[in-house]
This record gives C-alpha cells, sequence and structure tokens, in this order.
C-alpha cells in the first residue's frame, strides 16, 4: 500500500538491507528516448523488476512501500504524493541504494521525465478541489494593518511582536504561523499600549500637563540638593530645586509630585511646595525607595510665568543612636512633579479613536444598553463577521463587571474592547464551516470570508466599511461587484501592503539587511542600502499603479533612482533625496529588477560576488525550478585539491563542476549567474573582477546561449515559466497556503489570461481572484 | 546626614555603561530560609548557549585527557574557571545528518541539536521535530518559577524565503522545541526581555490602566477560553491544531498570572536599582552579554530554571567586523581547507568563547543565600550542532557544560567518550540532575557514565 509521504518513510527508503534475492523477470531493455513513448507495464515494471521489487514487492515491503502494486500509469495519478516521492528519491540518486544495482544515468532520467509527465495528466475539467486553507493567525503586519483601521490609530505596537515563520516564501501561510504563550503575552501587552492610547477613561488625561523634574531643575541648596540621575532629585540636607514654567491660562491645576524618603527618626520627611515663593503645601513623604508614592493636591495658579520650588524642610541625622526608633539618617527624592491644568477650563476633545468607539458619553442609567451597542458595532469589524448576541452579552458582561467595580463607563468598553483584540475570533481569520451535514465536496465562501480574502490579500488588514457593507447585502460575491471592487482597493494607497509584503517577500529585499564588507566596498552604507531597497519598491509600484505588463519585471527602460543610487549606478544629473523615475538607454544592462544593486547585492557574499547564487535566485524566484540540492554529505565546494584560489571566480567555478557530481546541479545555476558578472557584490559596474576579464556569456539548461544579461532576459521573456512562477507564488501569498497538485488548473488559467491580456499586472490580481481556490473552499476536513 | 556610598544607587548602575549592571550580589537574593533559619539548598538550573556553523575543530579540542589537560586557543577564555567546566569530546547528534533526507545540514542540525529527533523536512504545512531537552524540563518543573523557560537569542528570524534546501526557517531559528510540531519563538530584544521577566515588578508611576489590573486580565482569559472552546467544536484537522496552541498559550498565561501575585516580592528585591535595558546593541558582544546578564539575573531571581540562547541562528553569515572578519561567517565555514579561513573561523569561534566565559564568570561570582554559587548550582552546555562547518559532520560535536550541578557534576575534566555516543545521553543524565527522570529522550541509548561528582 502506498502511502503518505513523511520522514520516517524517506529514511527507511533509504535502508540498506537484502534479506531476500529477487529475481528479476523480465527481461530488461533500455527506456526509450521519449517518455510519451514509455509504456508503464512495459518498461517501467521491467526498471523496477531489476532495481527496485528486491525491496518493494508483493514480499517484500521495506518501509511499507510497495511497488507493484501498480498495474497501469493512470494509477500513478490517484497516488500522486507517493509517485512524487518516488520520483525525488530517483533523481537525488537516493535510491536504488548505492550498494545495490544502478539504472543507467540515461533511464534513471527517462522515469523521472515518465512520472513527471503522468503527474502532469490533471484533468481541469471536471469539479477541481479548491482546496482547504488553515486558519491564519494575523502576522506581524496584518495586525499592525487591522489595528490601524479598526481602531484608528498609527501605533506600532506590532513593533514588539515576533517575527512570523516563513513557509512557501511567505510569513502569512496559516499552516506555519503559531501561537506561543510568549505571543500571546505579547498580544496582551499591545492590547493594553493600543487601548490606552485609544480610549481616553480619565478626561483629565487630555488636559495638558508638564513635568518638572532633572534638568528642569535646578539647586538652591548646594551639593546637598542636587540631581541624581536623568530625572532624581536628592535632597540630603535642608534646601530647594525650583524651576520656572509659562502657564497658559489661569485657574485650578492638580499637583501630583513622585517621592520617597529615607525614614529615619520620629517624622517622615517633609517636602514643601511653594509657587512663586509661597508654600502651597507641606507633604509628609513616607514612602520608601522600593514603593515611591504619588501625592496629589490642587491648587490655584494665575497665568504668566510661575517659579515652582520643592524643599526639604527637617534633615535628620541619628546615626548611631542606641534607641532604634532614633536610628538612622533622613533624606528625600523626588522622582518628578507633574502639574496638570487648567482642571476646570473648557472640555478637551478625546482624540478620534475615542470617538469611533465611543461616538458619545451615556446619559444615566443608558450605560448598558449603549455598552451593547457600542460593543456590537466593533466586535462586528473585530471578527469581520456580524457578531453574535451571544458574543456581545459576553462581551457586555465584562464591561458591566468594571462599572460595578466602580470604574468609568469607558473603562468598561476597554476591558470588552481587550477581550476582542485577543480573542481568537480576532487573532486568527476563519473559515467556518455551516454545522450541518455538506452535501457538496466544497462550498462557495461567504460574502464575509471573501472580503477577508480581498482585504488581506490586496491590502493586508481587515476589509473596510465598503466591503463589510457589500457582504452584509450579500453581493460582494457577484462578479461585477467583485470587479469594481478589485479596482477600487488597487487604488487605494493601502494597497502599498501588497508591493511590501508579497513584492518585498517574492523579489526577497522586504529583510534586505546585509552589509558588504567594508574594505572592500568602502562606499556602501545604511543610507544607499535603503535607496536599493526603496528602487526595487518603488519599481513594483509603478507596475501596479500603472497597470503594466509584469515582464517589465525582467527587462524595463527605467527605473528610480535618488542622488546616492544615481551616483552608485553612474547616472548623472540627480541630486537629492527624493526618487525619481528615470529612462535605461536601451543597451544598458539595469532595466528590470535583475539588473537592480537590491537583488544583485542580496545575492552576493559579503566580500564577493555569487554567481552561483544570482543563479539559484533566477532559478527559484523567476523560472520556479528550484535546483535540486546537492547529494548529502558533499560539502558545498570541493576541498580545495586542484582548486587554484588565485583563479577568477568563473574559472574555480568551471573547474568545481569538473566533478560530475556538482556539475549537474551547477551547469544549471552557475551560467545564469555569470551573465550578470559585470555587477560587483553591491550591484556597481565593474568592467574587470580585481585582475580577470570578465566573461558573461552561458548558455540556459536546454542549451541555448546567451552573452550578457540583455541576452538572458530575451530568453527568460519568451519562456512561459516566468509567467507561471508569478502566477503560483502570488495565488500561495492570496490563499496563504501551499499550492498542491489541483491548484495547477488555477494557474494554468491565470496564465492563459495573461497572455490574452498582454500580460497586465491587473489581469495577474483578477486571475487570483477569480480563481476557484480563492472563492471556494474544500468541506472535506483534513486529517493531520 | 550621611552620603550613601557618597553616589546614589541608580547614578552608580548607569555609570556602568550599556550592559546591565547587577547591584551587589551577596546581599540580595530570593530568600529562601526555612522557619528555624537554616537556608535552603539553592535549586539547580540549566541552560543551553548554542553557536552556528561547527567549529575550528582543532583549535577546539584540549590536549589530554581526565584532569589534566590544556585549553587550545578558542578555550583559552575559559582557563580561569576551568576547573568548573566539563569539556566532553565524542558526543555525536546523529539526527543532525540526513539519514536519507538530502540536504540542509544546517537547519537538520539546529532542529535535532537539543532534541535529537529527526526534523521532517518541509517548509511549511507540517512542521515537524521533537520535544527538546529544555522544554523536557520545562514542563515537569512548570509550577516552581514564574516562567518554565526562557528562549533567547541575538539574530531575529529570518522573514522571507526558505531557510535551507526545502527546510523552513522555524529549524534553522529555534532550538528550543515545545513538542514536536511547536518551536519555541525565541526574544532577541533585551529590553523586551526584561519586560517579560521583571515588568510586573518594577514600579511604572504612569500605569495606572485597568488592563494591568490582574482582576480582569483574569476575566479576559475566561472569556477568550470560553470563545476557543466552542470553536473547537467546530474544527478539525490542522485548525484544530492552532486552536489548541491558542487554548495552551492562554492557560499558561492564566497559570503565570497566579505564580506572578506569589513571588513578586522576591523579583523586585533582586532586581531593584537595575535599569532597564533600551534595546539591543549593536554591537554583538555587547548584545551577547546583555542578554546573558539577562539569564543570569533570571536565575538569580529564580524567575525560571531553564533556558535556551542561541548566540547566533544555524546557518548565519553575520560578519563580525570587531575582530576583523568581513567575510561572512557561513561562507567562511565553507573553509576548504584554506588556512586563511581557519584562522578566521577561529577568530569567531574564539569571539564566541569570550562572550560565553563573561556569562560563567558572572554566574560564578553571584553568592547563592546558602553560601554556594550561582554556577555552582548550574548546568549552562555550550557548543554546536555541527562539528566541522566544511564537512557538516556531526559526530564529535563541541561540547562543554559549565557548574557543579548542585554538586552533582565533578567538572575540570576532559572526557573523551567513544564515538557515536549520542548526545541525548547527556541530556538524559542532565534531566536526572534537574530531577525530571524519563526512560529515553529522542534518540538517547542510555546515561553518559563519569560525569558524576
Amino acid at each position: 500500500m502506498p502511502l503518505q509521504r513523511n520522514s520516517k518513510f524517506l529514511a527507511l527508503l533509504a535502508c540498506v538491507s537484502a534479506a531476500v534475492a529477487w529475481a528479476p523477470v523480465f527481461a530488461y531493455e533500455p527506456l526509450p528516448a521519449t517518455a510519451s513513448e514509455v509504456d508503464f507495464s512495459k518498461h517501467v515494471k521491467a526498471f523496477f523488476s531489476n532495481y527496485c521489487y528486491e525491496c518493494h514487492s508483493n514480499e517484500k515491503q521495506k518501509a511499507d512501500v510497495n511497488l507493484q502494486v501498480f498495474q497501469t500509469a493512470p494509477e500513478m495519478y490517484q497516488q500522486r504524493r507517493f509517485w512524487s516521492a518516488v520520483r525525488d528519491m530517483l533523481e537525488k540518486r537516493e535510491m536504488p541504494p548505492s550498494k545495490k544495482p544502478q539504472p543507467t544515468e540515461a533511464d534513471r532520467k527517462m522515469l523521472v521525465q515518465f512520472v513527471d509527465q503522468e503527474l502532469e495528466k490533471f484533468d481541469c475539467s471536471g469539479e477541481v478541489d479548491p482546496g482547504r486553507v488553515t486558519i491564519r493567525r494575523l502576522n506581524r503586519s496584518e495586525y499592525r494593518n487591522t489595528i490601524r483601521d479598526l481602531v484608528g490609530i498609527e501605533i506600532d505596537a506590532a513593533a514588539d511582536l515576533p517575527f512570523d515563520e516563513v513557509g512557501y516564501g511567505f510569513d502569512n501561510i496559516g499552516d506555519v504561523l503559531s501561537l506561543s504563550p510568549m505571543l500571546f503575552e505579547k498580544y496582551l501587552a499591545a492590547t493594553e499600549k493600543i487601548l490606552s492610547n485609544a480610549i481616553i477613561t480619565d478626561e483629565a488625561d487630555l488636559i495638558p500637563s508638564f513635568r518638572l523634574s532633572g534638568d528642569a531643575l535646578r539647586s538652591l541648596g548646594g551639593e546637598n540638593v542636587r540631581l541624581e540621575d536623568e530625572e532624581l532629585w536628592g535632597f540630603w540636607r535642608e534646601g530647594e530645586a525650583v524651576g520656572e514654567r509659562t502657564l497658559a491660562s489661569s485657574g485650578e491645576y492638580l499637583f501630583r509630585i513622585q517621592a520617597y524618603g529615607d525614614q529615619a527618626g520620629p517624622e517622615a520627611p517633609k517636602l514643601s511646595v511653594r509657587v512663586d515663593g509661597k508654600e502651597l503645601k507641606v507633604i509628609d513623604v513616607a514612602a520608601k525607595e522600593n514603593s515611591p508614592q504619588a501625592y496629589e493636591f490642587k491648587a490655584q495658579l494665575d497665568e504668566g510665568t510661575r517659579k515652582f520650588g520643592f524643599a526639604f524642610l527637617n534633615n535628620y541625622n541619628g546615626s548611631g543612636n542606641a534607641d532604634p526608633l532614633l536610628n538612622g539618617d533622613r533624606n528625600l527624592f523626588m522622582q518628578f512633579a507633574e502639574i496638570r491644568g487648567p482642571m476646570d477650563g473648557p472640555p478637551p476633545q478625546p482624540p478620534v479613536s475615542h470617538a469611533r468607539m465611543i461616538p458619545r458619553k451615556p446619559a444615566p442609567g443608558e450605560e448598558a444598553a449603549l455598552t451593547r451597542e457600542y460593543l456590537e458595532r466593533f466586535a462586528t469589524r473585530a471578527f469581520r463577521r456580524p457578531a453574535t448576541s451571544n458574543e456581545v452579552e459576553r462581551l457586555a458582561g465584562l464591561a458591566d463587571l468594571a462599572r460595578a467595580d466602580g470604574h468609568s463607563f469607558e473603562a468598561g468598553i476597554q476591558v470588552a474592547a481587550a477581550a476582542t483584540l485577543v480573542s481568537p475570533q480576532f487573532l486568527f481569520r476563519w473559515e467556518l464551516d455551516p454545522g450541518e451535514a455538506e452535501s457538496d465536496a466544497s462550498r462557495p465562501l461567504t460574502d464575509y470570508e471573501l472580503a477577508s480574502r480581498l482585504s488581506y490579500f490586496l491590502w493586508s488588514s481587515m476589509p473596510d466599511d465598503e466591503l463589510l457593507n457589500l457582504a452584509k447585502e450579500g453581493r460582494l460575491h457577484r462578479s461585477a461587484v467583485m470587479e469594481a471592487q478589485v479596482g477600487r482597493m488597487l487604488a487605494d494607497p493601502k494597497s502599498s501592503a501588497l508591493v511590501e509584503n508579497f513584492g518585498g517577500q517574492w523579489l526577497q529585499v522586504r529583510n534586505f539587511d546585509v552589509t558588504p564588507d567594508p574594505e572592500r566596498f568602502p562606499s556602501f552604507d545604511a543610507s544607499l542600502r535603503q535607496a536599493m531597497k526603496n528602487e526595487t519598491i518603488l519599481f513594483f509600484k509603478s507596475i501596479v499603479n500603472e497597470d503594466r505588463s509584469i515582464l517589465d519585471f525582467l527587462d524595463a527602460d527605467f527605473t528610480f533612482v535618488n542622488e546616492r543610487l544615481a551616483s552608485h549606478y553612474g547616472i548623472p544629473g540627480i541630486s537629492g533625496d527624493t526618487f525619481q523615475r528615470v529612462s535605461l538607454k536601451p543597451e544598458t544592462e539595469r532595466g528590470g529588477v535583475l539588473g537592480q544593486a537590491s537583488i544583485l547585492t542580496l545575492t552576493s557574499n559579503p566580500s564577493r560576488t555569487s554567481p552561483v547564487n544570482r543563479g539559484k535566485w533566477i532559478l527559484e524566484q523567476i523560472l520556479g525550478a528550484p535546483p535540486p540540492p546537492p547529494p548529502p554529505n558533499v560539502p558545498q565546494l570541493d576541498e580545495g585539491k586542484g582548486v587554484d584560489l588565485t583563479a577568477s571566480i568563473r574559472e574555480r567555478m568551471e573547474q568545481h563542476r569538473q566533478n560530475p557530481d556538482c556539475a549537474t546541479c551547477h551547469d544549471k545555476m552557475d551560467p545564469l549567474g555569470f551573465a550578470f558578472e559585470r555587477f560587483d557584490a553591491t550591484g556597481a559596474w565593474r568592467e574587470k573582477d580585481g585582475p580577470f576579464e570578465i566573461d558573461p556569456a552561458g548558455a540556459m539548461p536546454d542549451g541555448r546561449k546567451f552573452n550578457g544579461p540583455k541576452e538572458l532576459k530575451e530568453i527568460l521573456m519568451g519562456d512561459d515559466r516566468f509567467v507561471q512562477t508569478l502566477a503560483q507564488k502570488l495565488l500561495t501569498f492570496a490563499l496563504g497556503r501551499g499550492l498542491e497538485y489541483y491548484d495547477k488548473c488555477a494557474v494554468d488559467a491565470i496564465v492563459e489570461q495573461l497572455k490574452a491580456n498582454g500580460y497586465r499586472f491587473s489581469t495577474l490580481i483578477r486571475g487570483v481572484v477569480n480563481s476557484r481556490p480563492f472563492q471556494m473552499r474544500s468541506t472535506i476536513g483534513d486529517q493531520s | 546626614m550621611k552620603l550613601k556610598n557618597s553616589i546614589h544607587r541608580r547614578t552608580f548602575l548607569k555609570g556602568m555603561g550599556a550592559a546591565i549592571a547587577l547591584p551587589l550580589l551577596e546581599s540580595i537574593g530570593p530568600a529562601r530560609v526555612f522557619a528555624n533559619g537554616a537556608a535552603v539548598k539553592a535549586p539547580t538550573r540549566m541552560a543551553f548557549l548554542f553557536v552556528p556553523n561547527g567549529m575550528n575543530m582543532p583549535e577546539w579540542t584540549p590536549e589530554g585527557e581526565g584532569a589534566t589537560f590544556k585549553l587550545p586557543h578558542i578555550l583559552k577564555p575559559f582557563e580561569p574557571i576551568q576547573r568548573d567546566i566539563l569539556f566532553l569530546s565524542g558526543l555525536t547528534q546523529d539526527k543532525g545528518r540526513a539519514n536519507g533526507d538530502g540536504p540542509g545540514d544546517h537547519a537538520r542540525s539546529a532542529a535535532a541539536f537539543l532534541t535529537g529527533a529527526q526534523p521532517l523536512k518541509s517548509e511549511g504545512s507540517q512542521i515537524r521535530a521533537g520535544i527538546s531537552v529544555d522544554q523536557y524540563v520545562a514542563e515537569h518543573l512548570a509550577n516552581k518559577t514564574r516562567f518554565a523557560s526562557l528562549e533567547i537569542g541575538i539574530e531575529k528570524g529570518r522573514q522571507s524565503g526558505k531557510c535551507d534546501s526545502g527546510y523552513s526557517c522555524a529549524y534553522s531559528n529555534n532550538i528550543s522545541w515545545r513538542n514536536e510540531v511547536t518551536p519555541m519563538t525565541k526574544e532577541t530584544n533585551p529590553r523586551l526581555v526584561f519586560e517579560r521577566l521583571f515588568g510586573g515588578a518594577v514600579a511604572d508611576e504612569n500605569n495606572k490602566s485597568i488592563l494591568l489590573r490582574e482582576k480582569y486580565k483574569k476575566s479576559i482569559l475566561d472569556f477568550v477560553l470560553e470563545d476557543a472552546n466552542r470553536l473547537s467544536q467546530r474544527v478539525s484537522g490542522n485548525d484544530r491544531q492552532k486552536l489548541d496552541e491558542y487554548l495552551t498559550a492562554v492557560r499558561e498565561i492564566e497559570l503565570r498570572i497566579d505564580r506572578a501575585e506569589r513571588d513578586s516580592a522576591a523579583t523586585a528585591m533582586v532586581i531593584a536599582g537595575i535599569e532597564k535595558p533600551t534595546g539591543a546593541p549593536d554591537d554583538m558582544g555587547a548584545h551577547v552579554q546583555m542578554m546573558g546578564d539577562l539569564m543570569v539575573l533570571a536565575f538569580q531571581a529564580d524567575v525560571t530554571r531553564v533556558c535556551t540562547f542561541m548566540l547566533a541562528n544555524e546557518g548565519s553569515n553575520r560578519s563580525y567586523r570587531q575582530i576583523d572578519v568581513g567575510e561572512g561567517h557561513h561562507e567562511l565555514s565553507h573553509h576548504q581547507n584554506d588556512p586563511v579561513k581557519l584562522e578566521k573561523i577561529k577568530r569567531i569561534n574564539r569571539f564566541h568563547a569570550d562572550q560565553v566565559a563573561y556569562i560563567l564568570k558572572k554566574m560564578k561570582s553571584i553568592r547563592e543565600a546558602d553560601g554556594s554559587s550561582l554556577l555552582d548550582n548550574s548546568m549552562i552546555l555550550y557548543g554546536a550542532g555541527i562539528s566541522d562547518g566544511n564537512r557538516h559532520n556531526n559526530e564529535n560535536l563541541p561540547i562543554i557544560v559549565a557548574g557543579k550541578g548542585g554538586g552533582t557534576l565533578r567538572p575540570g575534566r576532559h572526557i573523551r567518550y567513544p564515538e557515536e555516543t549520542p548526545l541525548n545521553n547527556l541530556f538524559l543524565s542532565m534531566m536526572d540532575r534537574m530531577g525530571v527522570h524519563a526512560d529515553w529522550l529522542g534518540d538517547s541509548t542510555g546515561r553518559l557514565r563519569g560525569l558524576e561528582a
């Protein structure tokens, strides 16, 4: 019985043992020269009989693998995962085990091709599985943006959240995003930070205040009254510290003075608070160092410049006194004096975020009803679907509890809102199947679910009111409505999140933090690095905003530079920090992302270029064909024997590739990278690599030759694989899951639409949005 | 008046620079005294300090065995405290090897380092390794301290890109695994570590928010638990797994709030007068020392007894300007036996050892209530999951264990174990000393002999 792929299976498959001698029963002949001529019952069975059945047959199933159960090619498709594992084992030369007889290279490759061919034979005409997305926790940027749109404050509470784990190249994959106790604790802390800023529970907080501490005061007491650190004032003997402030208006002011003392002798340290030399209050500071206390009182003050004074009145030194009550040294410490007012002026305006959640204060007796009204609206937006009456009632219960304890109406809302923001309904995006038994294998998403899919795809944020209203009216799923909404959303500035999060991760510039070797690249600095990143982001934005062809990613006659980057590129006549669009001359090799310094630098080592990394980057990000990894236990580079360390990179790589184990993959990667050797490890143009001449010529794996980036880019632009790769990556990002074999149908359809529409960016977006996996959901629960 | 030591304490601490300065510690420390006045024996702590990309092994391995041995260049910083350290050669982490899974040695070796479990080769949908030794212990000691464990590091997790030949970044960026599917995210910002460990005990005059009050925190947690429980009746498969993670996290925080109430006084005493760090320093050495200080502080205050600390993520390609190494560490580790590269790796290895020695010496200087040192009561493992960076081999790993394990270890020796002795055998033996006994962990085959006092 074929089984699911897991590591144990792979490990066991690699085991070597020969308890049973298997006698081949098929006469062996080499496989045909093309995959279409391969006949399963004849060629494949003969191959297996010679090389595999010994361990994987009806008689013996090492690692629970039996290849003999398969009789015809169509059966392969039904066990796709299994066959894909078999194929990888063959390709990576992990099977047959090295101690066993090996097939010829040609036969091994042909069988791999044949498996690929059979697994591609997927029928897209029927009801294709739309897949099933695991609940997605909001990642950092989604959390930040959602808080911005939900609560209405720009506060970077997400800065304290840890980075999200990445899968399939993106950090929004439901299966991968985890939630540890530490993260939950951080959500709690962020929630507190957000809501204490967003909701004003005490209107007094809105009244302007200032603090007197640290340098705002000066000593009138010489050495014995002095600043102990940035803020704290120490009074070691009687004496005063004073400072001036100008008050805009007269009125009642609230003083809040945080202080503590070294307690000794019969009484506590006395702090006298004075304005313009007149004593307002004497405070007995009974608090000790480990628990300073805030002392409050109110006083009437006049407008104009006032001199505030703080004085220690009763120094005492009873050190060594035999009576423990009299022993010790009394000193006073003041951390700050906060003065707020006027308290009796006109009522101040709360911030927008407050008004949004609490449009007005309740009239007496109205608290309970208004609590429910406000919380229902908030929870509906936070959960991105109508809050149920039970949810509203439970939330309101929290607010009622706080009010019953004597807290304000606003504080009650704050507690309930906090529960909302750490609820699984908010932190995760849910697509719950309806409770009743499903008759179909898949279902269309609800309008609310669609609204969230759209908004998190294009904005990395929650749906706005327009989307939620369309969902409420049940109209969002209509194709004309969706079409219009996608247009509106792309035009919204919030769509820059798509560029940052999708573009930034696809092109790998979002976390661009490489630092080249300063000895070799002394001019490289943080501003150049930022400029490199900006160029790529602005370039991507122009493709979105101008609805350009996605082929422009590969080659374009324009880019964006500021003075710093222009001088790095040798483009004359640009000054200032502001980025401007410049045309690139046709003969330039700079056009498209492959010529941008960001990509060229991030694929380099700190001290030199890495044609391997550049080639690998193109294979992975542009052609979607990551090279098979090197065979196990083989070091990345040869052990140095015969490798001339004084030769050019290209010559050294070519020596490396003389080893056939290395050549199979490096023949695919290195030549692509060599094309860009005229760009150094920071993407600057160079004629020579130190003393060495540069040869930018190479050939594609299929033999097509190119000389330099220009010709390579032409080949890439004519290759469907780029469009296909971009569509796959965007679909992965939009869905928040890795693609499955059945998603091939959606990707193929998107590619066809792009071909028919001049490869326009909006066609790509619409292709994704209109695809079956984006609009539907499998109802068949996954096993795990 | 009397000028207290002529300088106020807070000023004194600030004068000590970016690193968190510890006050004179003998006098402080959680008071753990029996009613009759006898000091309670201090608890045993364990930590695992990890460095990536292997070592320059000839410059790491001590010359000679037993109690007479000579420390080579990299280990020189440990000389003053070598009587407190066990130098262990010959240990193997077999699950860091391919074992049929092909390349990806960096990611695999990190995920296997403390688990001894073969990580599942996957970029995403199924992350699987095994429970790590620290988490096994943490789970069993959970109710003893406010935090079951502490996970810290220097490098943030990479955000984009796959990490290593088909392995998700989760494997290269974590060594601590709560269970086979959940890596423990580490914290790299010293300020956040400090706030997390001691936030509740630091008097902040501005906090009057209702949301910080324990009563409402608990009500909020009750609310979300009910939400989660309702949802759990309707989900299956991977959704359920994610929801279970959420439930576990909320319950753990609930427990933590309870514990915080219990021992906030002791914590407040240890950290009184300590300046809160403001963020990660640019210099890696200062950063490592600062995180080390925090770990020591956490042990000292008995806020936790278990810690993992990644001095860099596995496969890290950072350069080390402060010691004139401009090339990336990973790039260099593929040294092809080039003597220039080997020399630079040696310098990096030494640089790391210098920082670790700083931490260990600090632990040795701290007296506990019973008069022993903090290091005496600890087992601090330091090492790598790869032996030689060029060959990516996982046998004969560079491993040392510092501390006396509360008097259960006899340090000051270099022990060479037979080839292929599982590293996890050492873990089983360390677990015993934490009072957590298991028949096996990962691929262990028994206890490691010869460590005893």
